[in-house]
């Protein structure tokens, strides 16, 4: 009895004993690669900052709209640090996925080969999302002059519409493509564009009707021009 | 392009070599007016040019109405005559074209340029001439108006001076001409259309300069960049008197695309001509032929209320965009403005030109798109037309001329603002 308790025990221990020196390898692998992801990413954050500052991305941003745009929306970084770190996490991240896959866990099994075949989809959903932005900014900007030059009342309302309906026309295809709730965000989107057109066309038809003719007069030249002469 | 256009010139007129004049007619869908244009301009050769060899050039890019038959017709066998068809990389031919692109009204107008000047070196022709087949008070005079100074007095570029109506040109009054002659030192009234004379030496160096075709000033408005670069460039600019100008097409009905246009151009080559302008002091006169101009107190119908509703809705939905284009003290100046009165409304002198060099320096910064630039400065510009107009109100011709010419001043004034902006922003 005393015997198969000790051996159980030795079993046991030497068991423990050989995961723990099998294992320990792997949590060295983990560390390491924590380490390399922290320094790799430094390293890429810092040159993509730099390579940013030298194009003048900071004004590109500026100049399409985009640093408004976030400075409406509270973010206070400049974009090229912003830019830096979203490329530090990412590097450390798959860095720190390929310590987790080094750790050949059951639970952890093929992750660095999930995450990275998920890679693709969130680099198209990022860089959807940036050139939605870009372009809602620039429409709206677009809409918002061409209105004013035409005199057209709720030059304002107009350019916002304009502009929100291409970020939530943005907001859908992120969420599309990172394949969250897809037929939830179509069925929303529809419904919202869908309401949003309505809301307009009886808008129109109700309260907008002497707006829409003096804009389709003008358009279609039917009422003359009052002032007569050539500014050029 | 040069080359296909000269094969088409050689096709229909194989024997012309080498001529004195090239008179060119650009084309676009000009039937109604085109046949009495030409006979005019025949008959103006007649008697100016009986014994120069002539080719009479028509550029067409893709009318739909027979212009080019029309024009061939009208000619007849009096002077030699070649139709050609320029390159237009499709822009011909459209309704949607002929409104999108050019303020001149026509479409693709630059190519048809650009292929009279290729013609004009092909031919070593002293002289060309370029008339709107759209203007119906063409006289045989304007031949010999627009020609003579280049052949027999050694001018480069002939620029056209009309007989305006009070008021009428407000842009290039207020805007272009001003800058124009603050930027590069020669008093012109940058009035476009009608009628140009180039010589060799200024057509081969628009031809060989293909920098100067590109960008949007360089592609949509030839009208207002051939005389920027021609007294950039320093060639012998010349204006002529052609009285009266009544043209079917009227440039510039879509006012903010004209403006964008026309202002782009000159803003566009101000980043050329940087090292021109910045050490240019002062401006002179250029030499003048024909009758002297006039302008007729009559004035066609403005709305001065709707020029004002026009710019305190710029100043209510726009400020977000003027805030990045102007200047502090430029922005406080116009901010005050939104609170006087219609009647007693000014927008004084030196804040419109203070407007106008921030936008030249927002452009060349490129604070926020292009054309969202241009075109912002829409509200502004019909607030100073306002203004020109409340101050010169029941006013004779003189006080007109004289807010124009005290215009000019300021801005050539007020020059240095526009250096240091430029330099140092």
């Amino acid at each position: 009895m005393s015997e198969m308790w000790q051996d159980a025990m030795v079993a046991a221990f030497r068991e423990t004993a050989s995961r723990g020196v099998l294992f320990l390898p792997k949590l060295m692998a983990l560390v390491t690669f924590l380490m390399l992801g922290v320094a790799m990413g430094w390293l890429v954050k810092v040159s993509l900052m730099r390579i940013l500052n030298v194009v003048r991305f900071e004004v590109f941003c500026e100049r399409m709209g985009l640093t408004p745009a976030l400075t409406k929306a509270g973010m206070k970084q400049q974009i090229p640090h912003l830019v830096g770190r979203l490329a530090f996490w990412i590097v450390f991240l798959f860095f720190a996925f390929m310590g987790v896959d080094a750790l050949d866990l059951p639970a952890t099994a093929n992750l660095m080969s999930a995450v990275l075949g998920f890679l693709p989809n969130v680099v198209a959903a990022i860089l959807v999302a940036l050139v939605g932005v870009l372009l809602a900014n620039f429409t709206g900007e677009a809409v918002l002059i061409a209105a004013v030059n035409a005199q057209i009342h709720g030059a304002r309302f107009i350019a916002n519409m304009v502009r929100w309906g291409v970020v939530i026309f943005t907001v859908a295809m992120v969420l599309t493509q990172l394949g969250i709730a897809k037929e939830i965000v179509v069925a929303a989107f529809s419904i919202i564009f869908g309401g949003i057109v309505l809301a307009m066309a009886i808008a129109l038809g109700l309260g907008g009707r002497s707006i829409a003719k003096e804009v389709l007069e003008r358009r279609f030249g039917r009422e003359k021009s009052r002032d007569e002469f050539t500014h050029i | 392009m040069g080359e296909g256009v000269w094969e088409q010139v050689q096709e229909q007129c194989s024997d012309v070599r080498k001529v004195d004049l090239v008179v060119a007619l650009p084309s676009f869908n000009q039937a109604s007016t085109v046949v009495p244009v030409v006979q005019t301009i025949v008959a103006g050769l007649k008697s100016s040019f009986g014994h120069a060899s002539i080719l009479f050039l028509n550029a067409d890019v893709g009318s739909q109405d027979g212009t080019p038959d029309l024009v061939r017709q009208a000619v007849g066998g009096s002077v030699p005559f070649a139709s050609i068809r320029p390159h237009t990389e499709g822009m011909s031919g459209s309704t949607f074209a002929l409104n999108r692109f050019s303020y001149s009204g026509m479409p693709a107008r630059e190519e048809a340029f650009r292929s009279v000047f290729a013609v004009t070196r092909r031919l070593e022709a002293d002289a060309c001439i370029v008339l709107d087949p759209s203007v119906r008070t063409v006289t045989a005079e304007w031949v010999s108006l627009l020609a003579k100074p280049i052949l027999e007095k050694g001018a480069d570029y002939v620029a056209p001076v009309f007989n305006r109506q009070r008021y009428e040109g407000s842009l290039t009054n207020n805007l272009i001409a001003p800058l124009t002659r603050a930027l590069y030192g020669k008093r012109v009234a940058c009035q476009i259309g009608g009628g140009y004379g180039f010589s060799q030496k200024i057509s081969n160096f628009f031809l060989e300069n293909e920098a100067l075709w590109e960008g949007d000033g360089g592609r949509f408005a030839i009208d207002s960049w051939v005389t920027t670069v021609a007294v950039a460039e320093g060639y012998g600019v010349w204006q002529t008197c052609l009285g009266n100008k009544v043209q079917d097409i009227k440039a510039g009905a879509d006012i903010s695309m004209s403006l964008a246009q026309a202002v782009g151009a000159t803003f566009h080559y101000m980043e050329r001509y940087q090292d021109i302008w910045e050490k240019q002091v002062g401006s002179e006169e250029v030499p003048i032929v024909g009758r002297p101009c006039e302008i007729d107190m009559e004035s066609v119908p403005i709305q001065v209320d709707r020029m004002l509703k026009g710019f305190r809705q710029g100043l209510r939905d726009l400020l977000p965009i003027w805030e990045i284009i102007l200047a502090p003290d430029t922005l406080a100046g116009v901010l005050e403005l939104g609170l006087r009165d219609d009647e007693e409304f000014r927008y004084p002198l030196p804040l419109w030109v203070q407007t106008v060099y921030d936008f030249a320096v927002g452009y060349h910064e490129k604070v926020i798109h292009r054309e969202h630039l241009l075109k912002s400065l829409m509200p502004l510009y019909l607030g100073r037309t306002a203004s020109v107009v409340l101050e010169t109100k029941g006013g004779g011709p003189e006080l007109v001329q004289d807010t124009v010419e005290h215009g000019c001043q300021t801005f050539e004034v007020m020059k240095p603002y526009l250096i240091d902006r430029w330099r140092f922003q």
